[in-house]
């Protein structure tokens, strides 16, 4: 994160003419929208911003990896190098310096290219982003900043790419936690959106499970057995500081947070069976929510803080339920099928996704949070687990095994474009998306 | 400890009188081993003064000794055969206590009960085995019990951990009905994360979903 402030100090805005207007008006991408056009660009290698200098890998190197990083969003069909017209030893990295009409040809609606300079312990990087139809720049970036910083300007670009034709915010200053299992023992991992720079958060040696960041993305809290008994932990991301927060006889799982972060939900069986609370981090003060004799767990709040979907077996099989955030007015949210678990609320607050068992099958599916017909968004025949939304809502992560195999995915919410985030021999499961890391 | 030095002291002297007799009766050898013994007492420092052979008639000193290294093979024999009478019987000792043990520990086992998917009733086979179990623990109250619930793989782990432990709850509440102190009782749920059989199939699944009893001893 360091880096990513470093950066943001010394990025120079070239143009924002018409990409102010994109940006405050028209959304060009709507993920909702059941089919939507992908959308054809083209990324050009990138010129030694001074002629004489020759290096080496690096014009191929940026092309290359902001072709990766914008493919990664499912949004656009990139266009293969070999079908370009325009002559590249010709071409600038201008609107002036472009012959449209060659991008135009093949096809092409939006084309990005760029230039660097690197001095030493200094790496200079130029982005531009242009509409090939009106022939004019879009969006247009310098950055600056140690030679090792490269691939966050290219992630940092990329996100401005999906800001101006979407108008939010894109995903690439978010991480993803996520557990792997080995034997009797699990540890968290975090990994970029683009599935790079894979670190693992804990070393216990010992079951941890259930990783939730909190809003601000400072912390994370977790189940871990490393005391013996599972508790709760609660570990500072930045200094690596952790402490146990809540450790009840029998169990002790973390819920989702509060928006201000000083408020976690909890499912704790210390009275005598499973049973949501909401406890202030402050004071460590127990609000218990439920009182059923059933199981209840896996407490998931509406992002205006009003309800909390949950899991309850109170009908025989465990079912979604929605309650207000005080306890009250209890209501079942899925009827189909006899085992849906793993309730996440999506950001803008209308869906909740959730997993369910079709014919032996895990499956990842989607129901509105006022109720009706769920929408099955994962059809393998493996089993799909455990889902969490990107904080734009945009995306699905989940985990899948199968054959032995086990990965963490990412689906568009439309159901669209599966990839895998990560993929091992172990177990890996239970991923939870960061909030913008910036 | 000075008994010990005092029989080292005896056993070296026997060991070095018989060299000296071995070698042969000339004096001129006597003379000549006298030099060998002196420097072999040395290191057995409590060893009690000797009349050194050499200034005694030789035939007189010889018997001397034959006498002495005879009683010193005797004596150790008599601690040999001691020592080897109180080690096995400190073996079977421990062999009748282990095994004393291990039938109380035997007694004491209660095997897995298991339960039907995404269920946490007790079976009457998994009631039976309780009913077995508990007699042993109500004899001897100074054990501890911890219930482990643990489910198979398929599912969500959060749900199955909240099973896993509901599963090991109502074990522990049946055993506390069949009159089982409460807090000699604790529970822990693993969920799905600690399989006996990686198997992916129901065979497995159902070894898989179980309630496992883990005794604990009294803590000394």
């Amino acid at each position: 994160m360091k880096k990513l402030k470093c950066l943001a100090v010394l990025t120079l805005v070239y143009l924002v003419l018409s990409g102010a207007d994109r940006a405050s008006g028209k959304v060009y991408i709507d993920i909702y929208s059941p089919s939507f056009h992908k959308f054809p660009i083209a990324v050009t290698d990138f010129k030694p911003l001074r002629p004489d200098r020759t290096n080496g890998d690096l014009p191929a190197w940026f092309s290359d990896t902001l072709a990766r990083s914008l493919a990664l969003t499912g949004y656009f069909h990139l266009l293969d190098k070999r079908a370009f017209l325009e002559d590249q030893a010709q071409a600038g990295i201008t609107a002036e310096g472009t012959r449209f009409a060659d991008w135009v040809t093949i096809g092409a609606e939006y084309l990005v290219k760029g230039g660097f300079q690197e001095d030493g312990r200094e790496l200079i990087a130029e982005f531009r982003l242009f509409d090939v139809v009106k022939g004019e720049l879009v969006v247009g970036k310098r950055y600056s900043g140690r030679p090792e910083d490269k691939n966050r300007m290219v992630m940092q670009f990329a996100g401005e790419i999906i800001q101006v034709l979407t108008g939010e915010a894109g995903l690439f200053d978010t991480r993803i936690a996520f557990i792997k299992k080995s034997g009797a023992s699990s540890e968290i991992y975090t990994i970029d959106f683009d599935g790079s720079d894979l670190r693992k958060v804990t070393d216990y040696g010992t079951l941890t499970l259930s990783p939730r960041w909190s809003p601000d993305g400072r912390h994370l809290a977790f189940t871990s057995y490393k005391d013996g008994n599972p508790d709760v932990y609660l570990r500072d991301m930045e200094s690596g500081a952790t402490q146990k927060i809540v450790y009840y006889p029998g169990l002790n799982l973390p819920g989702s947070w509060s928006r201000d972060g000083k408020r976690l939900l909890l499912t704790l069986s210390r009275d005598g069976n499973q049973e949501i609370y909401d406890m202030t981090l402050g004071n460590s003060l127990l609000q218990r929510l439920t009182r059923d004799f059933s199981i209840d767990v896996s407490p998931v709040r509406s992002p205006d803080e009003r309800r909390i979907a949950f899991v309850s077996n109170r009908s025989g099989s465990p079912q979604i339920y929605i309650m207000d955030a005080d306890g009250g007015n209890v209501r079942r949210l899925t009827y189909e099928g006899n085992y849906n678990t793993s309730p996440a609320w999506s950001p803008g607050g209308k869906k909740i996704a959730y997993e369910g068992s079709v014919n032996g099958r895990y499956q990842i599916f989607i129901i509105d949070a006022e109720g009706g017909s769920p929408q099955q968004l994962s059809f393998n025949v493996w089993n799909n687990e455990s889902p969490a939304w990107s904080p734009d809502g945009r995306y699905l992560v989940y985990s899948a095994h199968g054959n032995g195999r086990s990965r963490i995915e990412i689906i568009n919410a439309n159901g669209q474009n599966v990839r895998v985030l990560h993929e091992g021999s172990d177990s890996s499961k239970g991923p939870f998306w960061s909030p913008h890391l910036r | 400890m000075k008994k010990n030095l005092l029989s080292i002291g005896l056993i070296v002297l026997a060991l070095c009188i018989s060299v000296t007799y071995l070698t042969g009766c000339a004096k001129k050898a006597a003379v000549k081993e006298q030099v060998t013994v002196t420097q072999e007492r040395e290191p057995a420092v409590v060893a009690p003064p000797v009349v050194p052979p050499a200034v005694k008639p030789v035939d007189d000193a010889a018997a001397r000794e034959r006498a002495l290294r005879e009683q010193a093979l005797r004596d150790q024999a008599a601690r040999e055969a001691a020592a080897k009478e109180a080690k096995e019987a400190a073996e079977r000792a421990k062999k009748e206590a282990a095994a004393r043990a291990a039938a109380l520990l035997k007694e004491l086992t209660i095997p897995d009960i298991h339960f039907d998917f995404d269920k946490y009733n007790l079976k009457p086979e998994a009631q039976a085995i309780l009913k077995a179990g508990a007699p042993a623990y109500l004899k001897h109250k100074e054990y501890k019990l911890v219930v482990e619930g643990h489910c198979d793989e398929r599912g969500t782990a959060e749900y199955n951990l909240a099973l896993g432990q509901r599963r090991a709850d109502e074990a522990a509440k049946y055993l506390v009905d069949l009159g089982i102190q409460k807090d000699r009782i604790n529970t822990i749920s693993y969920g799905e994360e600690m399989p006996l059989d990686k198997g992916q199939n129901e065979e497995a699944w159902a070894k898989n979903r179980r309630a496992h009893f883990v005794t604990f001893p009294p803590v000394k």
